[in-house]
């Protein structure tokens, strides 16, 4: 029944995927290139995951937990044939992403996290770095930063982001408007000439260490935090900037964890993504929006490895008796199906929601018929000041405002934050159950469902903890007290003191 | 610190948990990470001061030199110490119950090599081992303290029954191969072992009342180390949280964090007098009903305390991931819980 109209038949993925995302069944009918173009993007992950995850990822997680400082380039390199950082990137500076944006990422992170949940990091933050230069419509570094990304990862080389919010003193703080008002922030950015002078830490970001470019929401204020917060594009070797530390997690270890320390560090002005004090929405809540549901596909992704191994386990005899055979380990078996099952239909539902508003803004004649220009015309001095400049980003919110409404980005919001805990959640209770039905036993499938139960934990702490995203969704949809504004284009300026 | 010490026990339980938990804090506590080192066999110098408490020979008589203790005093220290180190107070577990066979066949002379064993000796079980011509063959894939091991007290079948082997790892046939992936209990660390008509150094004729009392030390011991996690979760998710700042408040006062800390508190409730009265009842259904109830318990608490410190909490720096691993580790030995439920309505049935 998924055959081709044409007679060209489904790969077996292709139709695994199809059933698996019953949505995504009904989608195929209406857009077949679309949902190949998705297929295709689990196909690549299945064959990196068989070729390079697979054979590494249990010497990787175990190397670091022995040497945490230790960082394994070659598997970030052998993502750039499947483009996996590009995968947020627009096609018109040569990415891949199109008008499914975020239910492709979901896709990738979901099929690589099936084999290592901490390689899987890597990309996924990577691309939650990339994020607010899309959802601030930091156009003006599309064709510079985003450009070098697409171009250096098709000639093999791994050029990676990362995402700043969280700092030592404010964690779930930062995830929400109304706690950041009142959040106790350590860093500030201070006005001065020509720019900003950033000063301060942040802490547990993923990809810090390796990435060359990290987009940052930061106070200018320390005292108006929520006003005053704004987005900033950083780059690894601005004077001041520093990564102090690794830590030493337990678990999604093949992508590291880094304190960032700034002392003094000049940001210029252009460097500001949208306008400030928008850094709550375009630098946070948009992103969130985007990237939540992909975390609850993280967790799904990291839960179905486990369960895999699992049935394995459960398939092997030993001395004439496999597991499977008694009913107990079958009903586990279909608590753990039934869980899966839920939680990618959580995911997708929200990924293909959430592209039907940034997938239509990226797949727009408008956005599409810039890249028409020639790049020498748009790379130019003058083109990049205007569209650093406040009419420039005016421009650019009035576009997005007509694209996206309020309600729309609101309820993304909260179709995100809910995917995300109700899969973080069931990923502990598989994973965790896995184990303790496999008991003592000292083989190797034990040992990969042992790594997803520390990997899966994670999945309940970041992108806000599981707690913040039940607050979420039900401010934003069940009491629909909190929601997105997108920012609007011409009001009067915020004003910061200036040193 | 809260108290969350309210218990009836008498005079002498009490004494024995303060030393205890002053051994713990003193001796474990520093030493808890590096014992929980990812790879190679721990070193366990640290715990032959626990002689002092008597928990080394802890079921050998006072008067043949031993800790003359009872279930409930074992179960006390064993508690007291998984608060610092479950991996140590696994590793003493092990070596305890691994002695009972011997204890039980008292003053048989060929067995004071085995009563003198040095800390930790290890048991071979449960595993797929025969005894025949008086040599043990065959396989056990998990056996706690196996690399360090002084001694091993291997269960094996043989025509007339059950029988306990007792074999130095030295002899010739003895293969042991440490787990060096083992994710909780390290400082127990696991070794399988295969044996190749292995002569042993004494040979012990049991009976299933003997397999019976070491499971039931087993699912005391673990039910007990459970509970000593769960109290390590507790107090520390409570103390961070009574000085984190976040959401406008410290978050103590969050009741998403009040809730489990309080679930936290039932459950070391619950699991607490659970021990005491399978240590008074005696018999293997309530050591195992309890056992069951103490560790899944202990697997909450632990994951929700690593959720109090948010992303502190899951760096190996703060000490709660450990909880976690450990209290895992806790519901598969010597089967995994569901398996034992299973037996505990056979029991039950009779
Ligand atoms: C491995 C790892 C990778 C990460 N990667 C990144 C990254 O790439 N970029 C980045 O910016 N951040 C990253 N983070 C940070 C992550 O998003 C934060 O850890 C998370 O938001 C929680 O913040 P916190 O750790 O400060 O915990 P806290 O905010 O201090 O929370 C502690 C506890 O209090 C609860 N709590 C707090 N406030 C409330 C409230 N109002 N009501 C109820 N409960 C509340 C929380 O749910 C939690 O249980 C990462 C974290 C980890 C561990």
């Amino acid at each position: 029944m998924f055959d081709d109209m044409l007679g060209t038949a489904m790969s077996e993925r292709g139709k695994q995927l199809l059933k698996d995302f019953p949505a995504l069944q009904v989608l195929h009918k209406h857009d077949r290139k679309g949902v190949n173009g998705m297929i295709k993007v689990a196909e690549d992950c299945e064959e990196y995951n068989r070729r390079y995850a697979e054979p590494m990822a249990l010497e990787i997680d175990e190397r670091i937990g022995r040497d945490h400082d230790y960082f394994n380039w070659d598997i970030v390199k052998a993502g750039c044939q499947y483009r996996f950082l590009s995968l947020a990137i627009p096609e018109g500076v040569g990415g891949i992403a199109g008008k499914y944006i975020v239910t492709n990422m979901a896709l990738a992170v979901h099929e690589l996290c099936s084999t290592c949940g901490g390689i899987g990091l890597i990309f996924g933050a990577h691309t939650l770095g990339v994020s607010p230069l899309i959802t601030a419509g930091a156009m003006a570094h599309w064709d510079t930063v985003l450009h070098e990304i697409a171009e250096e990862e098709k000639k093999g080389n791994p050029v990676l982001m990362a995402y700043a919010i969280t700092e030592p003193s404010a964690g779930t703080d930062v995830e929400d408007p109304e706690f950041l008002a009142k959040g106790k922030i350590g860093m500030e950015a201070r006005r001065t000439k020509g720019g900003y002078v950033i000063n301060g830490r942040k802490c547990f970001i993923s990809n810090g260490r390796e990435a060359k470019y990290l987009t940052l929401t930061a106070a200018l204020d320390r005292n108006r935090p929520l006003e005053t917060w704004t987005t900033f594009l950083i780059e690894n070797g601005m004077p001041g900037y520093s990564t102090p530390r690794v830590e030493r997690k337990m678990g999604q270890r093949a992508s590291h964890a880094t304190e960032l320390l700034f002392e003094d560090v000049f940001v210029p002005d252009s460097h500001v993504l949208g306008y400030p004090g928008d850094g709550m929405v375009n630098g946070i809540l948009m992103v969130m929006g985007a990237s939540r549901g992909p975390v609850g596909a993280i967790a799904t992704g990291i839960a179905t490895g486990a369960y895999n191994h699992f049935m394995a386990w459960a398939k092997t005899r030993r001395n004439g008796h496999a597991p499977i055979d008694e009913e107990r380990i079958r009903m586990a078996a279909a608590d753990m199906h039934a869980m899966l099952c839920a939680n990618r239909n959580l995911f997708i539902n929200h990924a293909l929601v959430a592209d039907a508003s940034f997938g239509k803004v990226l797949a727009h004649p408008l956005v599409n018929s810039t890249y028409l220009t020639p790049r020498a015309i748009r790379t130019s001095k003058p083109m990049y000041k205007l569209l650093n400049s406040m009419a420039g980003k005016a421009f650019i919110n009035t576009l997005l405002g007509l694209f996206i409404s309020d309600e729309e980005i609101t309820h993304i919001l909260a179709l995100a934050s809910m995917a995300k805990f109700h899969c973080a959640d069931n990923a502990m209770k598989i994973t965790s159950k896995a184990l303790e039905l496999m008991g003592a036993d000292d083989s190797e499938d034990r040992r990969w469902v042992e790594k997803c139960f520390r990997d899966a934990k994670l999945c309940q702490i970041y992108e806000g903890t599981n707690q913040l995203n039940r607050l979420c969704l039900y401010d934003t949809e069940i009491s629909k007290e909190l929601t997105v504004e997108i920012p609007r284009p011409f009001r009067a300026p915020l004003k910061v003191e200036v040193n | 610190m809260i108290q969350i010490l309210r218990t009836t026990e008498t005079e002498e339980y009490r004494i024995l948990r303060g030393t205890a938990a002053d051994y713990a804090a003193r001796v474990l506590a520093p030493v808890a990470e590096e014992l929980d080192a990812p790879t190679g066999t721990p070193f366990l110098e640290s715990m032959n001061k626990a002689s002092e408490l008597g928990v080394l020979r802890a079921f050998v008589a006072e008067e043949s030199g031993g800790g003359g203790l009872d279930d409930y005093a074992f179960c006390v220290a064993l508690e007291e110490m998984a608060v610092e180190s479950a991996g140590a107070a696994t590793a003493l577990l092990i070596h305890n119950a691994a002695l009972l066979p011997a204890i039980a066949a008292s003053g048989a002379p060929e067995l004071e090599a085995v009563m003198g064993a040095a800390f930790p000796m290890s048991l071979a079980y449960p595993g797929q081992v025969s005894l025949a011509g008086g040599k043990v063959s065959g396989q056990v894939p998990m056996a706690f303290n196996a690399p360090a091991a002084s001694m091993f007290t291997v269960l094996a079948r043989s025509t007339e029954g059950i029988a306990v082997a007792m074999v130095e790892p030295g002899s010739e046939g003895v293969e042991i191969t440490p787990n060096e992936h083992q994710m909780g209990l390290r400082a127990a660390r696991c070794g399988s072992l295969h044996l190749t008509a292995v002569e042993p150094l004494a040979i012990i004729q049991a009976d299933n009342e003997m397999v019976e009392s070491l499971e039931r030390l087993l699912h005391l011991g673990f039910a007990a180390i459970s509970a000593g996690i769960a109290r390590k979760a507790f107090t520390t998710a409570h103390a961070y949280a009574s000085e984190r700042y976040q959401g406008g408040d410290i978050i103590v006062h969050h009741q998403a964090l009040r809730l489990m800390m309080a679930e936290m508190v039932s459950g070391i409730e619950m699991s607490r007098a659970m021990i005491k009265s399978a240590c008074e009842e005696g018999g293997l259904a309530p050591a195992l009903a309890c056992r069951i109830e103490a560790t899944d318990r202990a697997l909450r608490s632990a994951t929700d305390g690593v959720q109090v410190h948010g992303g502190y909490g899951y760096m190996e720096d703060y000490g709660m991931e450990r909880l976690m691993r450990d209290a895992s580790w806790c519901q598969i030995y010597p089967r995994p819980n569901q398996e034992s439920l299973l037996t505990l309505l056979d029991l039950v049935e009779g």
